[in-house]
């Protein structure tokens, strides 16, 4: 009876249920699995048709309508980010997903369709105006693409996106890329040390940097949009990329002390010049009208947003998982309006009304609710689902999915500029990483609204900000009783601390300081170092 | 060359935050008011009743606290200014005026500003009641938006606050006043510095560095007599008949408060003709000009941000500008090549470096030595060997042009 219970249900989670022992199904030291993940009949056919399938036919789809089959292959051909990372973005997928169930698993994986179309979209778009893919010529395409550095918020060019497409320099040469396949970063971070930049300046940087060392990076744009943000590390790797692209710079500003008085006005005028520079560029004045149409629809996405918040801080029916929230919140903000977004809302928005008035609880064995603080390590964003799975630690929420937290006013150019100045100073990694200590330490808030119990504190181990309160973080740990975990990582950089490291912290504080027991011990230590 | 009369005297003078004539100023009732950034313009905190401290930790080689709380991956020197806070060496300051103008020097001033938050407890590092730290932001360009932004956030944040808090005198007659002061420093400091111009120099490069610091780090008025005193000095030194150094030149870079770092240079046979770093005399020893129709305060910002070659300016102009002015000092004071160093964990001059590095041999033909140092420099062996190597670099280059 049990066999046929486990074949239709799937095998219960923990190890005293008689448990599925996901550990098991890896290909020892390759993180590959020997099969597919048995989730009983009906997730298992989900997962392989309306999943699996379905993306892959949609990877091919969004190939074509954005762009066609020969530039893709002429990109695969000339970028090795995308040579490497095309084909393992299944693997991202099941990595993110692994032992999900039901409607959190259907609601997670929509997050992910929505990432892997947005990625498409701007690669293709690359691609189509790239002069290299297109013997040195300037076609239609590069004269109507604009190219921005990555940590500028794609909104700032809504006023063009009649005419002219907006896409950032390394959001998916470098950010996106790194987590599919964690080796593709290397490369790059070690061309930059080549020419002489030391280990320490942020890893992050320093592979944005060592693509354009390579030379591995479209040229798409007769121009670019660069800022500050988010640190000292961005600025320095702003300019450095500015010698090896030697195009027409617009610097955007985005003050340190963000919630001075006298900031906002002055961000305003610098954006107004900003899009001065852009209508100089192109012969194309800014339409305002087009800008609020466009930020009326990333409002829409917000409202969602902050739904999914209420529901995830006060129910146990949230029905995305910690990496689906933070990569689906950080790309849809970034990036700004797109169709796929509001198509992906539109199919999770029915889930997540089921779990509620169901009263669903979507992640049963959770143990603890964890607020993850800080910059997460790319090459290891799925530690949650490892988390979950195999001690109960459920990220309900964290730093990055928080930082854009408002809507845009439409009902005056004044008010639009306003808050276009604002949200663009509330960048990611920012918003409570620089001016002041109190953005920091504003976890304790968001810990009691999410109803956490729990902290993952990400320790970006070259990220200056964060070391620099490190202390006080410890202090206020122990002052106020709070469990939470140092995770120390190296953003993209998987060779610093790898994912098996990351794992043996949080199985050590589980057991000696917890003095838990895990829920699937298979899990506990497996080696993946050679994995994507 | 026979030595400065008074070089002993203000190398004493560095070897601690709180050193003679800052006690002195402080008995006359003096204002001490700390900053570790060039964008936090010093001739504002000159005002009457008041005197301006560029922070330094001479010899700390071991924040250990301060490691603690800001981890060992930090610049030393942001640690280093902390754990001497810690230890109660700043507990004179009456106020910090700070900048969030780089990363870790921001979170240094963090935890000394008592922030009076339910979220993260006051540590009270600096043992004063009156004492207050205030943060103004820093602009990343030098455009009219930029200037007017950086003038209204002196305004607001330096000039008022001091006068909130402190009753000080921020009137247009007091800023004068404090540019007059500024003014009068820079001129001694110039001539002093501009010996170093000659064919055979009669000032070193180790000795222009302690008084550049001294100028820095004791309050002006206390200092200004014995600035004045070795500027006569000087006048008529000799210098050895013999130039005892082997080449000439430029050392630039990021923070640098450390005079046996020049000192070390010059051990090696490279005279330090010019200080193009953080805390070096070429910025800010430039005098501010009030031009026509300007304010004090109007003057004071314009003269900080179009003066500043610091490696936070983004404008693409700026990037480029700034190579071009390392390439013409380098013309100016006759130097053979440039020393560009930064401190360990620096972003900004860690990428600037890099840059230096390639363009200044690239576009000008300049020898570069590319050098990653400490705070305090313990690694002297290590650092001697890459000097020697490069002032033997620079004299083969000059015997195969013929020089």
């Amino acid at each position: 009876m049990s066999f046929i219970k486990d074949f239709w249900y799937g095998k219960p989670h923990t190890a005293e249920e008689g448990g599925r022992r996901l550990g098991d199904n890896y290909l020892p030291k390759t993180g590959l699995y020997k099969h597919r993940e048995w989730r009983g009949v009906k997730d298992t056919f989900y997962y392989f048709h309306n999943i699996w399938l379905y993306n892959y036919l949609h990877m091919v789809m969004d190939v074509m309508k954005y762009g066609g089959i020969i530039n893709f292959v002429k990109g695969v051909w000339r970028y090795r980010w995308v040579g490497q990372t095309y084909l393992p973005v299944l693997h991202w997928f099941d990595r993110g997903l692994e032992g999900l169930r039901g409607e959190a698993l259907r609601a997670s994986a929509w997050h992910y369709r929505a990432m892997v179309n947005a990625t498409i979209y701007q690669f293709m778009s690359m691609f189509n105006a790239d002069t290299r893919l297109h013997g040195g010529k300037k076609n239609d395409a590069w004269y109507h693409t604009m190219a921005m550095k990555e940590t500028t918020w794609g909104g700032m060019f809504y006023g063009w996106s009649d005419k002219f497409k907006a896409v950032s320099l390394e959001m998916i040469p470098y950010f996106v890329t790194c987590h599919v396949n964690s080796h593709t970063v290397h490369n790059y971070i070690d061309a930059v040390q080549s020419i002489g930049l030391p280990g320490d300046p942020c890893p992050m940087c320093q592979a944005e940097s060592g693509l354009f060392v390579l030379d591995d990076i479209p040229d798409y744009s007769p121009f670019m949009i660069t800022c500050n943000e988010a640190c000292d590390g961005s600025v320095a790797t702003a300019i450095l990329q500015d010698w090896f692209n030697d195009k027409p710079l617009y610097a955007l500003q985005m003050p340190m002390q963000f919630d001075d008085p006298l900031a906002n006005k002055f961000v305003q005028k610098d954006i107004e010049k900003c899009w001065k520079f852009i209508e100089e560029q192109t012969g194309v004045p800014m339409n305002f009208d087009l800008m609020c149409e466009c930020i009326e629809r990333q409002n829409e996405l917000q409202k969602f947003e902050w739904e999914k918040w209420e529901v995830a801080a006060k129910t146990s029916s949230y029905p995305i998982n910690g990496v689906a929230q933070a990569l689906y919140r950080i790309y849809q903000s970034q990036f700004g309006d797109l169709p796929i977004w509001h198509e992906v809302d539109a199919k999770v928005r029915p889930i997540m009304e089921k779990c509620v008035s169901k009263k669903i609880n979507t992640f049963p064995k959770t143990r603890h609710r964890v607020i993850a603080w800080s910059c997460a390590p790319l090459y290891y964003s799925n530690w949650c689902t490892w988390a979950y799975n195999a001690w109960g630690l459920n990220v309900i929420i964290n730093m990055d999915s928080l930082m854009f937290d408002m809507t845009l006013r439409t009902d005056s150019y004044e008010n639009m500029l306003e808050d276009v100045a604002t949200y663009h100073m509330w960048a990611p990694m920012r918003r409570m990483a620089v001016g002041g200590m109190h953005h920091i330490f504003e976890l304790w808030d968001y810990k009691e609204r999410f109803n956490c119990d729990f902290v993952m504190m990400y320790d970006q181990l070259q990220c200056k900000g964060m070391q620099g309160v490190h202390g006080l973080f410890e202090d206020e740990f122990r002052d106020r009783n709070v469990p939470a975990i140092w995770m120390p990582h190296a953003l993209p950089d998987s060779r610093t601390v790898s994912r098996a490291e990351i794992r043996r912290i949080i199985n050590d504080y589980m057991s000696t300081v917890m003095h838990e027991e895990p829920l699937d011990p298979s899990l506990l230590e497996l080696d993946d170092d050679m994995t994507w | 060359m026979r030595d400065l009369k008074h070089l002993i005297y203000f190398e004493n003078l560095l070897k601690e935050a709180n050193n003679e004539l800052v006690k002195k100023a402080k008995e006359e009732g003096k204002l001490a008011l700390g900053y570790t950034c060039y964008f936090m313009p010093e001739v504002l905190l000159d005002l009457p009743g008041c005197f301006s401290v560029r922070l330094r930790a001479p010899d700390c080689s071991s924040p250990d606290i301060a490691t603690y709380y800001m981890s060992a991956r930090v610049c030393h020197y942001g640690r280093s200014l902390f754990e001497r806070a810690l230890e109660g060496g700043y507990n004179f300051l009456d106020a910090q005026m700070a900048t969030e103008t780089c990363t870790v020097t921001c979170r240094f001033q963090e935890h000394i500003q008592q922030k009076k938050l339910d979220s993260v407890k006051d540590m009270n590092v600096i043992e004063n009641d009156k004492f207050f730290c205030e943060f103004m932001d820093v602009p990343f360009k030098n455009t009219e938006n930029d200037y007017q932004y950086y003038h209204d956030q002196l305004e607001y944040h330096v000039l008022g606050k001091l006068k909130e808090n402190l009753g000080v005198d921020v009137s247009d007659k007091a800023i004068k006043a404090a540019i007059k002061q500024h003014n009068e420093v820079c001129k001694l400091i110039n001539e002093i510095g501009d010996y170093r111009k000659l064919d055979n120099p009669t000032i070193t490069g180790y000795e222009f560095h302690v008084i550049q610091l001294v100028s820095l780090v004791c309050p002006k008025y206390l200092i200004l007599p014995y600035l004045r005193e070795t500027a006569k000095e000087l006048k008529t030194r000799k210098p050895d008949e013999k130039w005892p150094f082997r080449c000439k030149v430029v050392l630039a870079g990021s923070e640098n408060d450390d005079p046996y770092f020049t000192q070390l240079i010059e051990g090696c046979g490279a005279e330090v003709v010019c200080d193009r770093y953080c805390y070096g005399a070429v910025e800010s020893r430039q005098p501010i000009e009030i031009r026509e129709g300007e304010t004090p305060l109007k003057a004071v910002a314009r003269h900080y941000l179009e003066t500043s070659n610091c490696p936070r300016f983004m404008p693409q102009n700026e990037m480029r500008a700034r190579k071009q002015r390392l390439a013409d000092l380098v013309k100016e004071y006759k130097a053979d090549g440039i020393i560009i160093c930064s401190n360990k964990f620096c972003e900004y001059w860690s990428y600037e470096r890099v840059i230096d590095s390639f363009i200044m041999q690239r576009d000008f033909g300049i020898p570069v030595c590319s050098i990653e140092k400490e705070y305090i420099n313990t690694a002297s062996g290590q650092l001697r060997t890459r000097f020697q190597a490069f002032v033997e670099s620079v004299e083969i280059k000059k015997i195969q042009e013929g020089k």
